[in-house]
Order: C-alpha cells, then structure tokens, then sequence
C-alpha cells in the first residue's frame, strides 16, 4: 500500500469510528502542481487526500483556527509537527485533542525547484506525532549556513539590499495568513488605537513591519518558509526569520519547536545571558 | 517631532535628540540623582519613564526612530535588582535579538544602547548619556528608519 493509500484509509477510521472530528491534510490543488489544505469531516471525502512535494503549506497554521470543533487528525511534516509544539507550548493547542499523523518529508516544491526552506531542513521527520504514515526519510546532513554570505557584506550593502527587497511589500499581509505562529486575534499591523505601523508601503513602514514580524518570530518560528513561499512580490521573508533564529540559538542555545516541556526562548531566560552588548 | 534635527548654532555641532527608556526604579531614580547632584550631562535624551524596562517593547525602540529621534538609549535595574524580580532578565532576552537584528539590517549599532543604571549611580547614568550622546553625535542624524512627514 502506498502512503497515500495508508493515510486515506486511516483518516476514513478516524473519521468512520468517530474519533476525530476532521482531517486536516491537503488535496490536489486546481492549478496542477499544487496541492492546497483539505478539511476532511465525511469518511467518503477522505480519498481526496494527497501527500507529495506539493504539500508546502503549513498545516499547523489551521489548528488554532478549527480546534473549537473538537478533537482534529492533522498531517504533519517535519516543519509542521514543529509548529505544533510551539503552539503547545504557548498553549494554544490542547495535545489530547490532537491525532498527529506524521509524515517524513523530502522537501517541497515550489514551480518545479526545491523550496530554499527545505535545501537546509534539518528536521524532515516529524518531533511529535501519535503515529507514522508511511516511513521516516532519512536525516539530513546539516547544511551551511545560509546567511553566512550575506552577514559577510559591508552593513550599509546590507541594509541597501533588505531596503530594496521589502521595497516590493504589498502589505497583503499574506505572509501571516499561512504562519502558525500568527494567530493573535488583533495582529499589531491591524491594531487601530494606537496605530503601531503605518499602512503605506512608502518610506520606513515597510522596513518596520518587516523587522517586527522578525522579533515576533524570535524563538518561535521553525523556518517551514510557507512565509516566502504564500509571498506574492517573492519577498526573502527568510532572511530575517533565519537571522533570529540564528540569534536565539546562538546566544540561548535554544531551536524553536523540538520539546513541548520548555518555555518558549523569549518568554524564558538564564541569568547568565550573555550582555556584551549592554553597558 | 516636527524642527529638523537641531544643531548648535554657537559651535556648528550636530546636537542629536535621543529618547531615553528609564524604568521607573532603578534608572529614573538614578537620573534623578544625577540631577538633584547637579552632576552635568548633555541635555539631548528625552526621559519616557517606563515600570520596568520589560515593558520596552521592541516596536517602541523602532518606533521613536520612526519619528524622528536619533537614538535611543534603554536603561533598567542592573540584573539581579529588578523590582519585578526578572523583568529585565526577560527583557535582556529581546533586547538582544533586537541588537542583533538591527546589526544584520545594517543599522548602526550605536543609534540604540543599552544599559543597567541603578537608583544609586547618578554619576554613571550621567557618564552613559554622555557616552551615547558622543557616539549618536558621530553617527550624525538617523535617516535610515525615519519616515519623512508628508506635508
């Protein structure tokens, strides 16, 4: 039986023998070559289900946004099962509500070429999951580093280069919409009264929108880059997510998303931080 | 912030406007100290007292850059003596991916300092205005965060 096979048939027992409400995975998008999330309520619907290197959205960011409907069957990916553990750990899940089905996971596609996310996955396979679906991939070795080429330009290159490529924002703000760490009922970008950014895409707003949602996502954000990829200019929201997640491993020791029983790295701290940078 | 950043007319220097984070009891009680000592400091920082400076959000450092300050300075109780017990054990956390996000964006480091200044220090926290006041003055005026007022 292929893995596609395997999971429809046990989403059909979830759903059949009433032990989950929905399945939450993905299906055949319209445009070939895409798949889009599926959300699967009728053992019969279960078939439309797929998993392939299509599959790049980020499940985990429905969760908080079907959990009110009862106990959920999710497919998760590497990026996805660590997704979920940030979310329990901001208690925004409840894991006995959870079926994690995982998934080992190759890289996705994105027009035909391996996603950049993917070339330096170091998680393919699931950190949570109540079950397997299929086999686990095999681990990947660690890639370079890939900032190290742009943290070697001059700072004003750099800051010519981040200016240019947020320069494109639209402020669609689609890059939150597929984000699971993005589930706050009022996003600062939305909040009236006080306005905390400016809505134009002219002068620094861009620039200050862009390096909020960075700080946002310092020691939450699991580099899926469903950010990049939902992006309709072709932003490098990665760089930045990458920056701080560099950041909080490097001077905190901590990754986001590997064990529910920590606190998230920013909401957390050691006395013996380092402080270099304080007088 | 609406007249342009200003300048000395009698020495032709640059005089940089710098928004300064104080928590309540640690940094304001010490430029306060510094003050009713009247120990001198150059008078470019622009106090917004804060409870603690946990509560510095990152956004309110872009935020006063955005609107025209020069620079920021943050300061709050040294670790270990944070009213709020571990406020700015937490907030040293975020201040620090900040530092190094702005680094990485190729924003100057030296436009937002931080420090521990404690209610007892008045000449230290004179000493740190003095010193990021020197360093923003060398920078020259903040141009890359500001956003120019649409008249």
């Amino acid at each position: 039986m292929s893995r596609e096979e395997q999971l429809r048939k046990r989403a059909k027992e979830l759903l059949a023998g009433k032990e989950v409400v929905m399945v939450l995975g993905y299906r055949a998008g319209r445009r070939p070559g895409t798949a889009t999330p599926a959300f699967i309520t009728r053992p019969e619907d279960a078939d439309s289900l797929v998993f392939d290197d299509r599959c790049g959205a980020n499940l985990a960011a429905y969760l908080p946004r079907v959990k009110h409907l009862g106990k959920i069957a999710v497919v998760a990916k590497g990026c996805d099962s660590r997704s979920i553990v940030t979310l329990l750990k901001e208690k925004q899940l409840d894991r006995n509500q959870l079926v994690i089905l995982g998934v080992g996971c190759d890289g996705v596609k994105e027009q035909g070429r391996l996603s950049d996310s993917c070339a330096t996955c170091a998680y393919p396979n699931p950190v949570v999951c109540d079950e397997m679906v299929g086999d686990k991939v095999a681990e990947r070795e660690s890639a370079a580093d890939p900032l190290a080429e742009f943290e070697k330009l001059a700072p004003e290159e750099r800051w010519q280069a981040l200016a240019e490529e947020v320069s494109r924002c639209i402020r669609c703000y689609a890059c939150r919409q597929v984000c699971p760490n993005c589930y706050c009922p009022t996003c600062f970008v939305d909040a009236g009264s006080p306005q905390w950014v400016g809505k134009t895409t002219a002068g620094s707003d861009n620039m200050m929108f862009h390096l909020m949602r960075a700080m946002h996502m310092a020691g939450r954000c699991v580099e899926c880059g469903a950010c990049s990829r939902g992006c309709p200019m072709g932003i490098d929201l990665m760089k930045f997510n990458r920056k701080v997640a560099k950041t909080v491993k490097d001077r905190f020791g901590a990754v986001a998303g590997l064990n529910p029983d920590e606190p998230p790295a920013l909401a957390a701290f050691d006395p013996n931080d380092k402080q270099e940078f304080i007088r | 912030m609406p007249e342009a950043a200003a300048t000395n007319p009698a020495a032709g220097v640059f005089e940089p406007k710098i928004v300064a984070f104080l928590c309540n009891w640690c940094s304001y009680a010490g430029a306060d100290l510094a003050g009713i000592s009247r120990i001198q400091y150059p008078p470019s920082i622009r106090v917004i007292r804060v409870p603690c400076s946990g509560r510095v959000d990152p956004f309110f450092i872009l935020k006063a850059l955005q609107s025209g300050a020069d620079g920021v300075l943050v300061s709050g109780c040294h670790p270990g003596d944070c009213h709020y017990l571990t406020g700015n054990y937490v907030a040293r956390r975020r201040f620090a991916v900040l530092n190094d996000l702005l680094e990485f964006a190729g924003i100057d480091p030296g436009r937002v300092s931080f420090s521990w200044v404690s209610a007892a220090e008045g000449e230290r926290f004179a000493e740190v205005v003095r010193d990021v006041t020197e360093k923003v003055r060398q920078l020259g005026p903040n141009r890359k965060l500001l956003k120019e007022e649409v008249a």
